[in-house]
C-alpha cells in the first residue's frame, strides 16, 4: 500500500553550523585521488558533505517526513549547485534550507516513484556562499 | 589562454575503487546505509555482490576531472545527474568537452560537459560544470 503524499513543501531543513576539518579534507581528497589545494580551499564536494551533515534532518529523518522507509533505498537523482566563493577549510558555515516539493509519477524503470526536491544553503558572515538543490527518487513499488 | 569550444579535457582515471573509502565516506557523511558497507546487505537487496559507492564520491571524481584540467580554477556551478552505480573494484574515467568559453578582463569562464564512465558498464554521472579561471 503506497501512502498518500504528505504536504511537505516549505518544511524547514535549517540546521546547525558545519566546519570543514583540515585533516578530514585531506583524507577525503586522498580517497578520490587528488591532492588538497594549497590555497586553503576545500574540495568542492564539501558543498554536499556540509549541507547533508549540517541540515536539520538526517537522510533517514528526511525520508520519514516523506512517509518513506530509508531501508527501501532512496536514490540520489542529481544536484544543482551555485558557488559564490570557494569553501574554505576551517571556516564555519551556517546550514539553512527547506523542502521544495514532493511529487509522484510513474517511472518506466522503477514503477511508482516520489520525487523529492529540497534546497540547502551554506552561509558565512551573513553571505550565502553555496546554494544547492538536491533531487531524490523514492521508489514506491517495483515495476512488474 | 588557448581554450576553445570543442576542446577535450584530459581524462581523469581512478581505480580500482576501494571499499575502505566507502567506510570513510560513511563516517564523513554520517550515512550508515549498509549498501556501502556490507556485501550481504547488498545481496539481500538484490543489488548484486559488490558494495556500492556513495553518489557524492562519484560526483567528486567528476569534479576532479575539471580541477585536473584547470589547476587553480574556481568551480562556480555544477548541474549533474546520477545515472548509474560505481561498485567496489570498478575502474572509472572522467571525460569532458568545453562547451562554452567567455574571456573576461581578468581571466575566463569555461563551461564543460562531463561524463563519468565505469569501465565495461557505461556512464554513472553526467553533468555540466562551469569554472572561473584567473590570470
Amino acid at each position: 500500500m503506497i501512502p498518500d503524499l504528505p504536504d511537505v513543501a516549505g518544511r524547514s531543513l535549517s540546521g546547525t553550523a558545519f566546519t570543514i576539518p583540515p585533516t578530514q579534507n585531506a583524507r577525503l581528497c586522498a580517497s578520490v585521488g587528488i591532492t588538497p589545494a594549497d590555497d586553503g580551499s576545500a574540495h568542492p564536494i564539501y558543498f554536499y558533505v556540509a549541507t547533508q551533515v549540517g541540515m536539520g534532518e538526517t537522510v533517514a529523518g528526511l525520508c520519514v517526513i516523506c512517509r518513506f522507509d530509508v531501508k527501501d533505498g532512496p536514490l540520489l537523482g542529481g544536484c544543482q549547485v551555485e558557488f559564490a566563493e570557494p569553501l574554505m577549510v576551517g571556516a564555519e558555515y551556517a546550514v539553512t534550507g527547506e523542502i521544495v516539493s514532493l511529487t509522484r509519477k510513474a517511472s518506466k524503470k522503477l514503477g511508482v516513484v516520489d520525487l523529492l526536491q529540497y534546497r540547502l544553503a551554506l552561509s558565512r558572515d551573513g553571505r550565502t556562499v553555496v546554494s544547492v538543490m538536491n533531487s531524490w527518487i523514492l521508489p514506491r513499488e517495483a515495476k512488474q | 589562454m588557448s581554450i576553445r569550444v570543442g576542446d577535450a579535457l584530459r581524462p581523469f582515471r581512478f581505480g580500482p575503487v576501494d571499499p575502505q573509502n566507502m567506510v570513510l565516506w560513511s563516517e564523513i557523511l554520517r550515512d550508515p546505509n549498509p549498501i556501502h558497507l556490507d556485501v550481504e546487505a547488498v545481496q539481500a537487496m538484490g543489488l548484486g555482490t559488490r558494495r556500492i559507492n556513495q553518489g557524492p564520491i562519484n560526483l567528486a571524481y567528476l569534479i576532479n576531472g575539471v580541477l585536473q584540467s584547470f589547476p587553480g580554477g574556481r568551480i562556480e556551478q555544477i548541474s549533474n545527474r546520477f545515472v548509474g552505480n560505481v561498485l567496489e573494484g570498478d575502474m572509472i574515467e572522467v571525460t569532458g568537452v568545453v562547451t562554452a568559453f567567455e574571456l573576461l578582463v581578468s581571466g575566463a569562464r569555461v563551461t564543460c560537459e562531463m561524463v563519468l564512465t565505469v569501465e565495461g558498464r557505461g556512464p554513472a554521472v553526467k553533468g555540466t560544470v562551469r569554472v572561473l579561471l584567473s590570470t
